[in-house]
């Protein structure tokens, strides 16, 4: 479909001789770095950027477009990350969008665009309700209804931009089994991701891009995991990295905890019983909506304690705001780093003195030097791909976002790090260098805890393990006792199936 | 793993580069320069078609004439960064007025009870606002609407809509007529809050956490900033600000009138914008408010000069500002 594509942006070649193509019914997995071009060759295909150079072939036919209209009509409809959805209509609303089936004067005909959008749901077996209000859907239905919504009309080929990257485990399941139905249509399927697992479960072929250019593609079913990495970030880089499935190793640990929370309750939480180390590295599994944010949002102050104790370093403490948290030593790392942990218009150095302002002050005013100084030692020592601490965040890849997020929280070392799915959104190479940093946090003394939707990650990261189900800890593991992703992921599948409380007493 | 060392800046604190940093700190926004040749291409303008524009009376008049505008868009200029607005300042400027008038009437005709009785009523007025906004979550466009009818009707109230007169000589020298190392105290006062207004934000830690809170509210608490208390600060200034304008207008016209400066918010808020904050927040700087404020001021003078009726003057003077926002935007 695609060959010879190039485009330049002023001096830089973002993409060079690019050539991808997707069969009718097939699922492509598009893999890379960030940076490496993915982005640009989606914006090409969708009309936003257009070419300088090479050809775009839809059904053997030469097509061009200079506007992402001319590519929704030549049959590209693209999901992004960053949904296109109106929050205060519902779901029948919004898939008929701009097609509303109309009565003479204009008036929609309310009835049958309810009809047509439940028959078209029905059709592709996504369990969506047609009347809820699209605002007040979680975030994995309103992210079906946005592929839902795409693959209204005549769709050809289906960009998928990283759609699992805020999705449980189940609710994954369910946009596979949309993504089949679509392929069993005849739709071509272009999935971008980072996930690797995900490569190997739904696709029939993969190309990687690398620098702008194709590292290769492959029948999935004739590679793996390893001959994947090795193309995505290069031979020499590859040796860190396939040892992702491996756990940490057992360690021993300053028994006395840094934090430790008991039958702490509010509006989310339930009798929580969970205490942190000094050191240790502890892990928060758990579907979304169970409770495993509210628990970093309670010790960071974000949410009143109704009843319950929480200590730090052994000494009672009520937390009143995230200011009062922040004075006990107490950190986060928040899940949505562009609400909730950076200023994207700032610069590095604006955004790493955020939380500690009154430290780069005297009498009340700026010591500009001393903060500056601070922020390009943060950058230095966080490895940030940045021009200097003057960039503005805005223009950094997510990995380097998500260190600058570290940054605000690197000096002086916080006692507990609370960190929610820090590696969201992120490329294989940062991943590695942001456990490098959650590891030497742990190694100076911090009580770090994780939540993290990508078991794997957890397995690799942490000491101990808390499954959390409906607001309360189901159950905590140690190293030993469980070593495996596929075995905590059953785990926390039979948990949340029976409901809490019912299998305190069985063996993992 | 060479890829993961990075290009380490170290930071070279030459003078000549501090110095070429505070005047990037002054002169900061996304396209600074397009402001000043707005400017000069207006002084210019002004310059070739009235032979009266072009002297040093004049320019005073313009300095003088845009100083109510000017002061209080230096507090709207905090408040516009932290993603709020305030469309009551002119009311509050007239309700001020009747304060320090009143209270000096009342209490010994005092010079400084006036002042105090002023700025006092401006901050309770901005602290008022401030409450309304974070506390209730009300937006600030609606609370300070509300508040810009109330603080009107209340300044007629206190006097059955009747001016009062000033009669106390060194108020007038101090906030009207005299001058201050030769300067006319109304442009000294300016330039006074201009300074206080560029310590504040470029250097002071208040102006930091302005900044984060109108460039992301969110991100600004999950730092452990108290965004309320930002917020009402930047309320407070503002109203004070409005305080310090109703006592310099009050001087100059020996009496304070409830019925003064309707509509000037219009002009305080273009100011501005013009000057290059963003209506979304977290971006905006002193200086360029100053410049928005003296092209609105230059405007008017030059308009008049050459004789253009003054519907006419509306016209233009609107026109001349989307364009030039147009002109000067990202």
């Amino acid at each position: 479909m695609l060959s010879g594509i190039k485009k330049r942006f002023g001096g830089v070649r973002a993409l060079r001789d690019v050539n991808l193509e997707v069969r009718a019914g097939e699922v492509h997995a598009l893999l890379g770095e960030n940076g490496a071009g993915k982005s640009t060759l989606i914006k090409i295909l969708s009309g936003v950027h257009a070419l300088d150079n090479g050809t775009i072939e839809i059904a053997g036919k030469p097509v061009e477009f200079d506007s992402p209209a001319k590519s929704r009509e030549a049959g590209i409809a693209v999901v992004y990350q960053d949904l296109s959805l109106v929050e205060s209509l519902s779901v029948a609303d919004n898939l008929l969008l701009g097609r509303e089936p109309r009565a003479a004067f204009g008036f929609v005909r309310q009835r049958a665009l309810m009809a047509r959008a439940e028959a078209f749901l029905k059709e592709l077996g996504i369990p969506l309700d047609t009347r809820a209000t699209v605002g007040s859907l979680p975030f994995a239905y309103r992210q079906m209804t946005e592929i839902a919504k795409a693959l209204m009309g005549e769709v050809r080929l289906l960009i998928l931009d990283e759609p699992t990257s805020s999705l449980t485990s189940d609710e994954v399941r369910i946009l596979f089994d949309a993504i089949g139905k679509a392929t069993r249509r005849g739709v071509g399927v272009i999935y971008v991701t980072h996930r690797l697992n995900e490569v190997f479960e739904i696709s029939q072929r993969v190309t990687v891009l690398r620098d702008g250019a194709n590292a290769g593609t492959f029948v999935t079913a004739d590679t793996d995991m390893k001959r994947l990495v090795n193309a995505i970030i290069g031979t020499d880089r590859s040796a860190s990295i396939v040892s992702r499935n491996e756990p940490a190793p057992k360690r021993d640990l300053d028994p006395s905890p840094v934090l430790s929370l008991s039958d702490v309750s509010n509006d989310r939480l339930r009798a929580v019983d969970l205490s942190v180390s000094k050191g240790e590295i502890h892990g928060l599994a758990g579907l979304i909506g169970s409770g495993r944010t509210e628990i970093l949002e309670t010790v960071f102050g974000l949410r009143p304690i109704e009843s319950g104790a929480i200590e730090i370093e052994g000494r009672r403490w009520l937390p009143t705001g995230p200011s009062d948290a922040i004075e006990q030593g107490v950190a986060l790392v928040p899940e949505d780093r562009h609400v909730q942990g950076l200023v994207l218009d700032h610069s590095i150095e604006r955004n790493i003195t955020l939380p500690r302002i009154p430290h780069f002050s005297r009498w009340g005013w700026m010591q500009q030097r001393a903060a500056a100084r601070r922020a390009e030692s943060a950058v230095a020592r966080l490895a940030v791909k940045a021009q200097g601490a003057s960039s503005l965040v805005r223009t950094l890849s997510g990995g380097n976002q998500q260190k600058v997020v570290f940054g605000k929280w690197n000096d002086p070392r916080p006692r507990v790090l609370l960190l929610d799915e820090p590696t969201v959104g992120v490329d294989v190479g940062a991943r590695e260098e942001i456990y490098a940093v959650i590891r030497n946090a742990a190694r100076d003394g911090s009580g770090v805890l994780v939540v993290s939707s990508d078991l794997v990650e957890l397995i690799e990261l942490c000491d101990r393990i808390s499954v959390i189900v409906d607001g309360r800890v189901a159950r905590t593991l140690s190293r030993g006792e469980i070593d495996d992703a596929e075995e905590l992921h059953h785990l926390l599948q039979m948990y949340q199936a029976s409901g809490p409380g019912h299998l305190q007493g069985l063996p993992a | 793993m060479t890829e993961l060392t990075a290009p380490s800046v170290v930071a070279s604190s030459t003078r000549s580069d501090r110095r070429r940093k505070i005047l990037q700190n002054l002169l900061r926004g996304e396209r600074p320069y397009m402001l000043y040749i707005a400017f000069v291409i207006l002084l210019v303008v002004f310059s070739l078609s009235s032979p009266w524009f072009l002297s040093v009376d004049n320019f005073l008049n313009i300095g003088r004439q845009t100083t109510l505008v000017s002061i209080i868009a230096i507090g709207m200029t905090f408040i516009i960064i932290s993603r709020q607005i305030d469309l009551s300042v002119a009311s509050t400027l007239a309700l001020s007025g009747m304060a320090a008038a009143l209270a000096m009437s009342q209490i010994n005709n005092s010079w400084i009870v006036g002042a105090v009785a002023g700025l006092g009523t401006g901050a309770l007025v901005g602290l008022i606002n401030g409450i309304l906004t974070t506390q209730l979550s009300i937006p600030s466009f609606l609370v300070t609407l509300g508040s810009l009818s109330m603080a009107r009707g209340l300044a007629m109230m206190v006097t059955n809509t009747k001016p009062v007169i000033i009669t106390n000589e060194t108020y007038f020298a101090i906030f009207g007529e005299g001058t201050f190392l030769g300067i006319p105290v109304p442009i000294a006062w300016t330039l006074a809050a201009m300074i206080v207004g560029i310590l504040l934000l470029h250097y002071n830690v208040f102006g930091r956490r302005i900044y984060a809170v109108g460039g992301n509210p969110t991100a600004a608490l999950y730092s452990g900033i108290n965004t309320k208390r930002i917020t009402t600060a930047a309320f407070v200034l503002t109203g004070t600000l409005a305080g310090l304008a109703a006592l310099v207008l009050s001087a100059r016209s020996h009496a304070a009138r409830p019925d003064v400066v309707q509509g000037m918010e219009l002009d305080v808020i273009a100011a501005v914008i013009l000057g290059g904050c963003s209506l979304f927040g977290g971006r905006g700087y002193i200086l360029g408010t100053l410049f928005g404020s003296l092209i609105i001021g230059t405007l008017n003078n030059g308009l008049v000069l050459l004789g253009v009726s003054s519907p006419m003057q509306l016209v233009i003077k609107g026109a001349i500002i989307v364009a030039a926002v147009a002109f000067t935007k990202r």
